[in-house]
């Protein structure tokens, strides 16, 4: 009796089961798989070998403009990690990317930033289709459009690792802002368009939106935080053809409050706070010779003029202030050349300098070098559109150490970048 | 500031208003648009015909032209995929979203050859959606201008009569077109031929040729060594009697396999525009037909 009742047990499950799969196809009338979002997910990894060792490299600066380009590094509870940072293997992201339409009126993106060290949202923003006059407007977190290069993802760059200037002026991010950009396309037979942003303006190598106190009396406020958002950029980019080849250029402006805050180093703790401006130009022209080959110059001129208040620690007392106003002019450029053979081969050169580099300390200027250049060649190769290895050069004498003793780095860069799923095309 | 808003006011056409001005994306939506619209449209095509449809480069202009368009006609089936869709983004112009009453994407007129049953970018860079370069078949050539025609009258309803008149008037004219294509291409029927990627498939269908294989070993994949020997013997055993080629991928592997098998390799126009003397859809017909005429 057990026995049967047992084997009837299975046998109702079975006959009901199947019951189950015959009914099935009501499911099916409410799925929702054909609104699942474009999704992409890229992978980005490296083999690095340079002429010094990583814990070297992590100490070295660009004098009077930034601290810890490569490498890891950190300030306060802040821990960065920039592409390509260690020697030997780099598995440097793996970003999945989501769009979709929301409603007839609205799109919303977004792109997830994995690391080892974590997740980052790098882009959650919607933007509008349906405003009438040539408008557009995108709200949330995103890439600015400020320059040519700084609204590109990193793995469309034509180089394993940011121009020089762009890293050193506005760290390894660019501008990656939460708050509203508005654009306008004018109804002109050349492209011409007009961009505004209002961004909170967290940019922490030029920018920063916190208040500065000395970590001995916190209580103490020194320099409350700025009037958020705190940074606004406007742009406007014209282009046209001659021919087969394409001429883009840009002219660029940020401008926000600063309040850098570096007091929790353990090298030279100090802060800044003033008000900052950021201008750019940037032109791009591009020759076609068929459908898969061509040649591609790109140069971006970059300023920024930051005016307000460095704060130290005298001696070893961190409940007050040293005071000195500090001025910082400094201007840098990068200009690449890329040569596409065919939809495989390319090649490529880049050019990147820091040039003005006028710190003013109390109407004294510090004389900080201003040769500060980097060279790079690189060659790629892709399987198809969704593989790419590149190999890259850079010869780096931007860096000093803390003995203030310039430092040649040289980096051979192996960079394999992987893409699948549905992932949307590029701009120009 | 008065001077500028005086050139931007000069800068914008004052035509704009009088025609509907309609974008599409290659030159042949372009010649069809124009014979079925005539006086009554400005059309601005946005890839140049001697290009790979696949690869046309998304430049800024492109943006312009679609952000002063009332209506924009593509081809669909993901030909577009990888350049239009940013245009549209950056166009900030709501007449031409897709789903719009100003978006057509002709290839939902069309019965589409070569629908996959499963996909994987293994298989190469395949169109899910089918082949879709069917404007080749020049029966397709009729039912997209049959959808042109009702496209342009929802827009432009007082116009509705001039666009039917014309698409019977371009009928007439096709059929006769067709009856002499026809005709030339009798003597090709069940040949074989070797393409370099299905970008001809729907001629071969319309004149019952066989493709028996291609170039490239996947789609969007670039010859490979190991690939073009199998072609020697597919060649040698098969006995196709030419190479199909379009005239944006390099012929390299083409005239190599010339040289080994001696098969001969005719250059084939995919489009108005892909050669300079093909200068209307006619005229893209008579060559590739004539090329077939031996």
């Amino acid at each position: 009796m057990k026995k049967t009742l047992l084997i009837l047990v299975p046998l109702t499950a079975i006959i009901y089961a199947q019951d189950e799969i015959q009914t099935n196809s009501f499911a099916d009338a409410f799925s929702q798989s054909a609104f699942i979002p474009d999704i992409s997910l890229i992978v980005d990894m490296s083999y690095v070998n340079r002429n010094l060792k990583d814990e070297e490299v992590a100490h070295l600066e660009v004098p009077g403009v930034a601290h810890g380009l490569i490498g890891g590094h950190s300030h306060g509870e802040h821990s960065h990690s920039t592409v390509n940072a260690s020697n030997g293997f780099n598995l440097n992201y793996a970003e999945l990317a989501l769009h979709s339409s929301v409603d007839p009126y609205f799109d919303l993106d977004a792109v997830f930033h994995f690391s080892e060290h974590g997740v980052e949202i790098e882009e959650a923003y919607f933007t509008t289709n349906a405003i009438p006059y040539g408008f557009r407007i995108r709200g949330g977190k995103f890439l600015s459009e400020f320059g040519y290069l700084n609204n590109q993802h990193h793995h469309v760059w034509d180089f394993a690792d940011m121009p020089l200037a762009y890293q050193a002026f506005l760290g390894g991010h660019g501008i990656n802002e939460i708050g509203a950009q508005v654009q306008w396309l004018a109804p002109t037979s050349l492209y011409w368009m007009f961009g505004a942003e209002a961004l909170q303006g967290e940019n922490e190598q030029m920018f920063g939106t916190g208040a500065i106190a000395p970590a001995g009396d916190p209580e103490a406020i020194t320099v409350s935080s700025p009037d958020q958002p705190n940074l606004f950029v406007g742009y406007t980019k014209l282009s046209g053809d001659i021919g087969d080849t394409t001429l883009l250029g840009g002219l660029s402006i940020a401008y926000g409050d600063s309040r850098i805050d570096h007091l929790e180093d353990a090298e030279a703790p100090h802060a800044f706070a003033g008000t900052s401006t950021l201008y750019g130009a940037d032109l791009v022209i591009k020759h076609y010779f068929d459908s898969y080959s061509y040649l591609k110059w790109q140069s971006e001129w970059l300023y920024r003029d930051l005016d307000g208040m460095q704060y130290n620690y005298p001696s070893d007392d961190t409940t007050s202030f040293n005071t000195v106003a500090l001025r910082k002019k400094q201007s840098g450029y990068y200009s690449q050349l890329l040569y596409a053979y065919d939809q495989n081969w390319r090649i490529g050169g880049r050019l990147d300098s820091i040039y003005q580099n006028d710190v003013i300390a109390n109407s004294t200027n510090k004389e900080m070098p201003d040769d500060l250049n980097r060279y790079t060649a690189m060659i790629d190769y892709s399987t198809s559109e969704f593989a790419r290895f590149r190999l890259q050069y850079n010869h780096n004498t931007a860096l000093y150490n803390e003995e203030g003793e310039q430092q040649d780095v040289n980096s051979l860069i192996f960079q394999v970048n992987m893409a699948i799923g549905a992932h949307g095309a590029h701009n120009f | 500031m008065k001077t500028f808003f005086l050139t931007l006011i000069l800068l914008v056409s004052t035509e704009v208003f009088a025609k509907l001005n309609i974008a599409v994306s290659y030159p042949y939506i372009g010649a069809i648009t124009k014979v079925i619209g005539a006086e009554n449209v400005n059309v601005s095509v946005l890839a140049k015909g001697n290009w790979d449809p696949h690869f046309v480069v998304a430049r800024p202009s492109l943006i312009s032209k679609l952000r002063r368009s009332d209506a924009l006609i593509i081809n669909g089936a993901h030909l577009e995929i990888g350049w239009i869709p940013p245009l549209i983004r950056r166009a900030n112009n709501r007449n031409i979203l897709p789903g719009s009453k100003g978006f057509l994407d002709l290839s939902s007129s069309i019965n589409m050859l070569q629908k996959p049953t499963s996909v994987s970018r293994a298989g190469g860079d395949v169109h899910p959606d089918g082949n879709p370069h069917f404007h080749l078949d020049p029966n397709n050539i009729l039912l997209l201008a049959r959808r042109v025609a009702s496209f342009l009258s929802t827009l432009d309803p007082s116009n509705r009569s001039n666009f039917e008149n014309n698409f019977q008037d371009f009928k007439l004219h096709w059929k006769k077109e067709m009856k002499k294509w026809a005709k030339t291409m009798a003597s090709a029927n069940n040949k074989k031929v070797i393409e370099y990627h299905r970008n001809f498939d729907y001629f071969l269908h319309a004149y019952h040729i066989e493709g028996i294989a291609t170039i490239e070993p996947l789609p969007g994949i670039p010859p490979s060594s190991r690939h073009t020997i199998e072609l020697i013997n597919t060649i040698k055993t098969q006995h196709p009697c030419c190479i199909i080629h379009d005239v944006y991928h390099s012929t390299k592997t083409a005239t190599y396999l010339h040289n080994k098998t001696g098969i001969k390799v005719v250059i084939m126009p995919h489009d108005i525009g892909a050669l300079e003397s093909i200068e209307s859809l006619s005229e893209l017909f008579d060559y590739l037909t004539g090329q077939f005429n031996d």
